[in-house]
């Protein structure tokens, strides 16, 4: 693992990784459909994401990357009129199952998105308030998670004499960075980041970049995005996306130099999209 | 595209001139417009107010600082005795009494629409909210008077009586006999007299908050309440403040309902059960008989609803300051 993450970020291009064994599926996708209203968004995928690896899914806009992403974590359950068929599951649980509690599923696959969206609080509650839901500690041990939570997100040395500062007041990369550390403090299983760097400049970018490699030695992770040579530095696998299908679904490396779809080669090559 | 620059420079200056001198008389005139309308307001509140330090100068001089905390309201005694402690104390308690219930089921109101409500159920509640806030505060004066005090008096106040009768404090506060006009009936109907202000801000409010980062919240696996209470709520806590003191000065200036149902006494009463009265309803009932200084006292009455209103807003303001420092921004 450890190899891998030096070897990918030392390139700035594409990457020249080793392919990587197969990993155990975390989370499996099979026949799976979705719904807004009438419209008919993703048709039949299946792919699953192996434990601890970095899965990243590209494709057009509108393509429905984003909207798989949402229902690993059942968001769309929020708005009426959307709804998914088919098998998904997490290990052995079914995502999909509607009498699932879907605060424990949210507990077990935390999101980072687009925009960073810290919390109307301080910076040290930002972290805390994850926690509170579903573990009662006391204040030491809390500092310690804090702490670890901030470490985790690649932060700690920049707030640490400011934890008591609004999470509003901290700049967009660290804004970003916090929500990291925030889903992170939770434990959860899988970490879902749609776009997460979208919003960001370049340093920070890099910086969110390096974070989700260390992460996944932890965690399995899903990222959208749709800057190309971002998926080829962070994953190991790649998924291209397009009209609501899955066209490929392969390593990254293979995905960026050989891709097998006519599709994903005009796209990776920047002839539409 | 050189030629094409220089056809417009010739025919330019002088069309170009013209037409900038047009906009500028429109400019000065559009200024002055705004800058009187803006001056207005200032000269109608200074008018207002001039007019009732005039109008409450005779009081003023007889009664002196002792009308703040005078009990007694004998206008046609000789010498009259007039105090504003009776007026005074109504209409804070019967303000504090509305808030306390129209805070909590505005907000939840604004809460169910917002966050819980079904579609369909959505635009009949919103609607019967704005509909509340349209009914004429008389309507509301008759149906308190002749529905609410009845049935108050008959059912909720004995029960509360019974209750706490013996408990110390919570025993004066619910004390006998029940009455149809009181501070508590004037209070209830004022709730739901400002309960449309409370909800429709808060309900606006409540949609300004980013759909992303309740997205968040949920992500990290809050529930709806928790989603409510620790984002929602912080997030929109100025805009709610705000409805809460506009929903406050509505409640300690209403004075058509209040003058139906609250009994018109000046005696304080420990219990809210009993009749009292307030500023505004105190000079509704008594100013159209009223001559010289009994005039003069009413009207020195209306300026100190003035002030408190003032200070109350002023209150609000630095409890908005002081959240923000809290709050580190």
């Amino acid at each position: 693992m450890s190899d891998l993450s030096v070897s990918m970020s030392a390139s700035g291009g594409l990457p020249q990784a080793p392919v990587l064994p197969e990993a155990p599926a975390k989370v499996t996708v099979r026949n799976l459909n979705f719904h807004y209203g009438e419209h008919h968004a993703l048709k039949n995928i299946n792919l699953t994401l192996g434990a601890n690896r970095v899965t990243a899914f590209i494709g057009p806009s509108g393509c429905g990357k984003s909207t798989l992403l949402r229902i690993f974590n059942r968001m769309y359950d929020l708005y009426p009129g959307q709804r998914a068929t088919g098998q998904l599951m997490l290990d052995q649980t079914n995502i999909l199952d509607p009498k699932l509690d879907l605060n424990l599923l949210r507990a077990r696959v935390g999101m980072v998105f687009q925009k960073p969206t810290p919390f109307p609080m301080t910076i040290y509650e930002n972290i805390a308030f994850g926690i509170r839901l579903y573990e009662k500690i006391s204040k030491s041990e809390m500092d310690g998670r804090v702490e670890k939570a901030l470490r985790g997100g690649a932060l700690w040395n920049e707030v640490k004499d400011k934890l008591n500062a609004s999470g509003l007041s901290l700049s967009g990369g660290q804004q970003q960075r916090l929500c990291i550390a925030r889903t992170v403090a939770v434990r959860p299983e899988v970490i879902l980041f749609d776009e997460p760097c979208s919003a960001l400049d370049p340093i920070s970018t890099a910086k969110v970049e390096e974070l989700i490699q260390e992460l996944s030695e932890d965690y399995t992770i899903a990222i959208v995005t749709h800057n190309m040579q971002q998926a080829a530095r962070v994953s190991d696998k790649t998924a291209f996306m397009y009209l609501g299908e899955l066209i490929e679904f392969d390593d990254t490396s293979k995905i960026f130099t050989s891709p097998t779809d006519r599709r994903t080669q005009d796209y990776i090559t920047g002839r539409f999209g | 595209m050189a030629v094409e620059s220089n056809i417009i420079e010739a025919a330019g200056p002088y069309d170009r001139a013209k037409a900038l001198s047009a906009f500028k008389l429109g400019d000065v005139t559009f200024y002055w417009i705004t800058r009187l309308s803006a001056i207005s307001v200032l000269l109608i509140l200074g008018g207002i107010i001039v007019s009732l330090i005039v109008g409450a100068y005779p009081a003023m001089k007889e009664f002196g600082f002792a009308f703040l905390w005078t009990q007694r309201w004998a206008p046609s005694a000789d010498p009259p005795v007039l105090g504003a402690l009776g007026p005074m104390y109504g209409t804070l308690v019967t303000s504090f009494i509305a808030m306390l219930i129209a805070i909590p089921v505005g907000l939840g109101i604004a809460i169910f629409l917002t966050e819980l409500c079904p579609q369909w159920l959505r635009r009949p509640i919103g609607m019967a909210i704005e509909l509340l806030a349209g009914i004429p505060s008389i309507i509301y004066g008759m149906w308190g008077f002749f529905v609410l005090g009845p049935f108050l008096a008959n059912t909720f106040q004995p029960f509360m009586i019974k209750t706490f009768d013996g408990v110390p404090v919570l025993g004066a506060i619910f004390a006998g006999p029940p009455s149809y006009l009181s501070l508590f009936n004037a209070a209830l109907i004022l709730s739901i007299m400002v309960l449309p202000f409370i909800t429709s801000i808060s309900v606006d409010v409540f949609k300004t908050v980013p759909p992303v980062l309740k997205e968040a919240a949920y992500g990290v696996g809050c529930t709806t309440w928790e989603v409510v209470r620790s984002v929602v709520i912080p997030y929109t806590r100025v805009g709610i403040i705000g409805g809460v003191m506009l929903a406050l000065g509505r409640a300690l200036g209403e004075t058509m309902a209040v003058t139906f149902i609250i009994g018109n006494s000046f005696r304080i009463s420990s219990s809210i059960f009993a009749p009292g009265t307030t500023i505004s309803a105190a000079i509704a009932s008594e100013f159209a008989e009223s001559d010289g200084l009994h005039q003069s006292g009413l009207i020195l009455l209306g300026l100190l609803l003035f002030v408190l209103t003032f200070f109350v807003l002023a209150a609000a303001r630095l409890m908005l300051m002081r959240l923000d420092q809290k709050a580190g921004k």
